[in-house]
């Protein structure tokens, strides 16, 4: 099961970057992100899951599709074949690599020390992590007024 | 480690290099972007694989909130600059972005 999710989540991964349409590409995203959510929700992790849904595959996805919807126009770009064409064979050499070095690794590396939490998931994200939420705040502040200054200045030259 | 982190650790080298496969050969400024949310994709997998792999689930969950947000207001600003630039070039093609060439 959840190897199947695993390998749904790396289809439409590389799905989304080889279809060449930019609409088909932002929707196998979202649908990579569903993958990703249901990954979390096995991990026992529903709170990063359904901001997965709602932020990544549903948020981003719309941004996605408002840009490509403001430069489908004439912003057709002619991307070279050749690297469609060669990436499943990069694509394999790498699995290939990939399997060999985790093969390798497994057994190695010594585990993580670690115990069985206690706390709720409010208590770790409002008392241990307070200060992440300050960031956070500021990092959507700074987005927010980015954006406004990207689209005041466009706006200007538009009079 | 277990078996079960390295299979996800497994998966996590493929997203990532997918997104850089992308980063490399793409012209187009959304597939680039698109390349870069795969990386995310990577990046958040990793989190909440080696937080469950070390039964800290929570914690790895309130990092992964962290990342989204400053992901999602990276879109936000990215976005918009590529709106910016295709008003300014008529093009999504990176090729084309030659004015600070020196």
């Amino acid at each position: 099961m959840h190897l199947a999710l695993l390998i749904g989540l790396v289809v439409f991964s590389v799905l989304a970057i080889l279809l060449r349409d930019l609409l088909k590409a932002a929707i196998s995203l979202a649908v990579a992100s569903i993958f990703l959510a249901i990954i979390f929700f096995t991990f026992r992790a529903p709170y990063i899951g359904v901001f997965e849904i709602s932020v990544v595959a549903g948020l981003i996805t719309v941004l996605f599709v408002s840009t490509i919807a403001l430069t489908k126009s004439e912003g057709d770009v002619k991307e070279n074949k050749l690297p469609t064409f060669i990436f499943p064979f990069f694509f394999i050499v790498f699995i290939i690599i990939d399997i060999l070095v985790m093969k390798s690794m497994l057994g190695k590396l010594t585990a993580l020390t670690g115990s069985a939490e206690q706390r709720t998931f409010g208590e770790v994200f409002w008392n241990q992590r307070t200060f992440d939420l300050v960031a956070q705040i500021g990092v959507i502040f700074a987005g927010v007024f980015s954006v406004l200054a990207l689209f005041r200045n466009q706006g200007k030259k538009d009079e | 480690m277990n078996s079960f982190w390295f299979l996800n650790m497994g998966f996590v080298a493929v997203l990532l290099f997918i997104g850089i496969y992308c980063l490399l050969t793409m012209k187009n400024l959304v597939k680039l972007f698109i390349g870069i949310e795969v990386i995310a994709k990577g990046i958040t997998l990793a989190l909440v694989a080696t937080g469950f792999a070390k039964n800290n689930v929570l914690l790895a969950q309130s990092l992964a909130i962290t990342f989204i947000v400053v992901e999602v207001s990276v879109v936000a600003t990215a976005l918009a600059i590529i709106i910016n630039i295709y008003r300014h070039t008529g093009s999504l093609d990176i090729g084309k972005l030659t004015k600070l060439k020196g």
